[in-house]
């Protein structure tokens, strides 16, 4: 269009400057003949008005349609408002064709005339299509960095929003001031976008087709996770949410700026029709992955130990900063309504919480395991149950990281134990009613049952000293469980048996059992820790294993009074119900009963000798078997004694304890010679005690019990405490023997080594089995008093010099005779023991129900030996095999096949 | 009154088979060759007993089956004592029933398993031919040992016969 055509133009009425005229001015348009009708007869017919309207329209069609076109070119870059103006004067001729064409006699008839807005869109999208889109095409055709997410987002919008301008502004300007602007009435109330009337009509449809055109340009799938990401990347600056690793913390004035460049970007992305519903799945999306960031940052680092629960400052968070970021985000986007109702912030909360919950459910066996230091966490968890679901994931979840982490064979039975207290605790807290502790407990307490060392532990721990073991004595020696010991020390709770379970009637305070508890569940009354641990096994089996670990502690316990003894029954008489502790309480009886029995006794005899040596031994008369009464008495010996110095008469006492063969566990038994003087002694309190007791009698048991020496020699003297009866023996063997002359008495003063002797004499001189001798003189080796002489032979250190002593041979001795005394610790037998000294018996009870009974499998032996053996048989089938196995060896029995065995013909 | 019946009588059973537990315990720490006896099941009031034939008697080599029944009131009755397995003697019947005075008018709570069977067994090779449950064998004894130990054999079982 030159310039002089402008001039034309602008004087004559020229229907267009650019493009050819319009027919109808040259040739009208005479229609169509119809079928039957001669041609040119419709001209002067019925629809007369129709051509002349036709051609009217098409002529303002045509000058508007030119008025209207967008230019051609990309017009991003320059400024919108020069582009018109400038090169399409509004002239008078195009004003009134619009109207014509919009409002007045030219307005489209429905379905069969083109409409000039829809020209219009068609006209918008095509030449965004041509010329705009291409430019925000190249922004998403890659993969979006999330450095770029931001910029990316923020560029699109410019070119989109400059579009629109561009398209809206002949819209605008030309086309709706000239449509009826008049509100229908039944819409008056709607804000003023929503208004219905046929301008407002007008411009959305517009809008909404040109924002279809933007949808479609941009990739609808990459366009929403960046959308996404934009936001919750708003969000953690908001928050100041520690963003990776690399905790990098947001300033202050980059959190208001981030909110503000997130509020700019979503308003603009929702006018160019890129907020809505799209939007907003990509803004909970957002705002999902946001929770969980905010969670794991602020509530998963170290501090797992407050003693508050973290659930408070996270519903502060949830009602004063996240869900008026929603409602923001809400504004932005122009949802209604912006506000959230109350389920929804409810639901907000529940969502936080259960996350919250879940990942802590993770952590709850580090929990758990230091209980007392995680109060806080335990009450989140606490209040995380009370969500549907909760209570099932966190058992599962429990459980499946005790079975992967606890219950494997690199942790101790101690290791166990102790974490099975806390889990006990921790989850009574949990949920009072137990029903949670329950099914978490199962698999531990079925693991526990497996260990042989369990009942050991659990008894010895409850015998243990509490206040000793935080002092660190026991540290982990391995054997204690602290977490029993503790628990022991704990006041008793008044226990109760709940004998009634729902049978009285006249209990106000019953409740039924919780819906989701298993069909054994008990009610309970009141949260006995130990009884959690009491009823691991059947209650015979414990009471057994209790008075093996009893017999043996009370044998070596120092205290007089015996508080944690009595204590621990007592503790155990409630739970367990005292008809079946009789032997216990026999047993604790008895040794009480001998302190008594040993003052009386040495009354008279703390005359003649000094009490300063101290023997403890024990007899015991059964005062309740029917049988020959034959009391155990357990002996040591206590010899004062002096190498060197054969004195006739020695100070020494001795203490016996007195227990009753019939109710104590087996005892140790091993025979040997305790030294004369000793035995003296012993057949004095023999007597006396006859005299006291009456007809009872004692019988020494004198591997038990312990003893005090004094060793004097030549250049020092030393005392010893607490020694095995055997180590006893052994020493005072290297006393002369009368008619052995002993060098070193008159004149050897120089010496350094006395009386010496080897392993064999001694085994004959104390009828010792070779093993106890070699044990006992490794003992006194590695104390320095003996020395290995020669292959086998043990002399006596009369002076310690520097040739003779060798510290090191004296250490490796020492070494080994710990490690043998440890074997030999227990005074109660062995199951091992006890098995090959009972196996007479119990082969007798084999053959002879095979004899009386026919052919039985393994399993059913088993069974009968255990209801028949009086005593109790504490083996298995497997043990049971072995007994058969030596009875085929020698030609009693014989294997059928299977598990079935039978006596040989 | 029921009420208390019961219990007692439940303690006396628990008396019993405490009794009877601890006879069991004697035996198997004391075993007699030739004789052996042990419970039939978990209650302990009924047992089974073999015994071995004496030597230089009719019976030798002989294994014998009995079974024993103990009341309520044991030991202050004699257990019901029965040869389950078939034995030609004077003082057993042909169902086995057996006339031996400690199992009858002489028994005293003294007396244990052990004591019965080995009485039994000592009556094997001398029976009491004064009051005969079975005639013929008490006449035989004395007239005709030969006959006497042939008929023994014939009427004797193995224990794996008698279980078939």
């Amino acid at each position: 269009m030159d310039y002089n055509d402008r001039v034309f133009a602008s004087v004559f009425s020229v229907p267009s400057v650019s493009h050819t005229t319009p027919t109808p001015i040259a040739t009208p348009d005479l229609g169509n003949a119809e079928p039957g009708e001669s041609f040119g007869g419709g001209l002067f017919g019925g629809n007369l008005g129709n051509p002349q309207r036709k051609v009217k329209r098409n002529l303002a069609w045509s000058t508007a349609t030119r008025f209207l076109s967008l230019p051609k070119g990309n017009h991003a870059d320059t400024d919108p408002s020069n582009v018109e103006n400038e090169e399409r004067p509004n002239t008078a001729e195009v004003q009134d064709a619009l109207e014509y064409l919009l409002v007045g006699d030219g307005k489209p008839e429905i379905f069969t005339e083109d409409n000039l807005l829809d020209w219009f869109i068609d006209e918008a999208q095509l030449h965004f299509a041509t010329f705009a889109r291409s430019e925000v095409e190249q922004w998403w055709n890659e993969e979006i960095p999330l450095e770029a997410a931001w910029d990316t987002l923020e560029t699109t919008q410019r070119l989109l929003q400059h579009a629109q301008n561009v398209y809206l502004r002949p819209l605008a300007e030309h086309i709706l001031p000239l449509l009826n602007d008049t509100v229908e009435p039944e819409s008056r109330t709607l804000p003023p976008e929503y208004r219905v009337s046929e301008r407002n009509n007008a411009s959305r449809r517009f809008l909404s087709a040109l924002h279809g055109a933007f949808v479609h340009s941009l990739p609808s799938q990459r366009f929403s996770k960046t959308l996404s990401y934009v936001l919750y990347d708003a969000g953690l600056k908001v928050f100041r949410i520690p963003k990776g690793k690399k905790n990098k913390v947001v300033a202050n004035s980059a959190h208001e700026g981030s909110r503000r460049r997130m509020q700019d970007l979503l308003q603009g992305l929702d006018r160019v029709g890129l907020g809505g519903d799209k939007a907003q799945k990509s803004f909970a999306h957002a705002m999902d992955k946001l929770l969980d960031a905010f969670i794991n940052s602020h509530y998963l680092r170290v501090d797992w130990h407050g003693k508050e629960s973290e659930l408070e400052s996270l519903r502060m968070w949830i009602s004063k900063a996240f869900i008026p970021l929603i409602e923001l985000v809400n504004t932005c986007l122009r949802c209604h309504p912006t506000s959230l109702s109350a389920p929804e912030i409810q639901h907000w909360h529940d969502a936080a919480l259960g996350r919250l919950g879940r990942a802590k459910v993770e952590y709850l066996f580090e929990y758990a395991s230091d209980y007392h230091t995680s109060r806080g966490v335990l009450k989140t968890i606490k209040e995380y149950m009370k969500l549907p679901n909760a209570k099932q994931y966190l058992t599962t979840r429990f459980s499946e990281h005790v079975s992967r982490r606890l219950l494997s064979p690199g942790a101790t039975t101690t290791y166990i134990l102790d974490l099975y207290m806390c889990f006990i605790r921790t989850f009574l807290y949990l949920d009072p009613k137990g029903v949670l502790l329950e099914r978490v407990a199962r698999p531990i307490r079925r693991y526990l049952k497996e260990r042989e060392d369990t009942a050991r532990i659990i008894i010895t721990s409850m015998l243990a000293d509490a206040a000793a073991e935080n002092n660190g004595k026991f540290s982990s020696a391995g054997d204690l469980s602290v977490e029993i010991a503790t628990e022991m020390q704990r006041p008793i709770t008044s226990f109760e048996h709940d004998v009634s379970q729902g049978l009285d009637w006249d209990n106000m305070n019953w409740q039924p059992s919780p819906t989701d508890a298993a069909p054994d569940y008990k009610q309970q009354k009141g949260h006995d820790i130990i009884l959690f641990v009491l009823t691991l096994w059947e209650r015979d089996d414990f009471i057994n294993e209790l008075k093996n670990i009893l017999g043996d502690h009370l044998l070596r316990s120092q205290d007089p009074e015996y508080a944690n003894e009595i204590r621990l029954l007592e503790l155990i008489k409630v739970r367990l119900g005292d008809d079946k502790l009789q032997a216990c309480e026999v047993m604790l009886r008895d040794v009480l009963e001998s302190k008594r029995i040993n003052s009386a006794i040495r009354a008279p005899i703390a005359q003649m000798r000094t009490p300063d040596n101290r023997a403890l031994q024990a007899p015991g008369g059964p005062p309740r078997t029917p049988q020959p009464r034959q009391p155990v008495a357990s002996i040591p010996s206590v010899p004062g004694l002096g190498t060197p110095l054969p004195k006739s008469s020695v100070d020494m006492t001795l203490n016996a304890h007195i227990i009753s063969s019939f109710f104590w566990p087996s005892l140790r038994d091993d025979h040997f010679l305790i030294p004369a003087e000793v035995q003296n002694m012993q057949r004095d309190y023999e007597s006396r005690f006859t005299h006291i007791k009456g007809r009872q009698k004692l019988q020494w048991k004198n591997a038990l019990g312990d003893g005090s020496v004094a060793l004097e020699l030549d250049d020092r003297t030393e005392q010893f405490d607490g020694l095995m009866p055997w180590q006893v023996s052994v020493i005072y063997a290297f006393q002369p023997q009368p008619g052995e002359e002993w060098v070193g008495k008159g004149k050897g003063k120089g010496k350094e080594l006395g009386i010496s002797r080897n392993v064999e004499q001694l085994e004959e001189m104390l009828e010792m089995d070779e093993q106890l001798v070699r044990q006992a003189l490794a003992f006194w080796v590695g104390k320095q008093i003996l020395r290995e002489m020669d292959h086998d032979t043990f002399a006596v250190i009369e002076r310690l010099t520097s040739a003779n002593m060798d510290t090191e041979a004296a250490a490796a001795a020492q070494e080994l005779a710990e490690v043998q005394a440890q074997a030999q610790a227990g005074s109660v037998k062995s199951q091992h023991d006890l098995l090959q000294e009972k196996k007479d018996v119990y082969m007798t009870f084999i053959t002879s129900m095979l004899t009386n009974q026919g052919n039985l499998p393994v399993q059913r032996i088993a069974m009968m030996m255990k209801i028949m053996v009086a005593g109790g048989f504490p083996f298995g089938p497997e043990e049971v095999t072995i007994l058969l196995e030596e009875l085929e060896n020698e030609g009693k029995v014989i294997g059928i096949g299977g598990d079935i065995w039978g006596i040989k013909k | 009154m029921a009420l208390s019946a019961g219990t007692r009588s439940n303690g006396g059973s628990a008396n019993v088979a405490q009794r009877l537990q601890k006879e069991l315990m004697d035996i198997m720490t004391h075993p007699t060759p030739g004789i052996s006896a042990f419970p039939v099941d978990e209650n302990m009031t009924s047992w089974a007993a073999t015994i071995d034939g004496p030597a230089d008697t009719p019976y030798a080599g002989l294994t014998f089956k009995l079974s024993m029944e103990f009341a309520t009131t044991y030991p202050y009755t004699a257990p019901t004592v029965l040869f389950k397995t078939p034995i030609y003697h004077p003082n057993v019947d042909f169902s086995g029933r057996i006339c031996l005075d400690i199992l009858k008018e002489k028994w005293a709570a003294t007396m244990s398993v052990s004591s019965v069977l080995l009485s039994l067994q000592s009556l094997l090779g001398e029976p009491n031919n004064s009051s005969p449950l079975n005639g013929q064998a008490a006449e035989l004894w004395d007239k005709d040992m030969v006959e006497y130990k042939r008929l023994v054999i014939a009427r004797h079982k193995n224990p794996e016969e008698l279980e078939t």
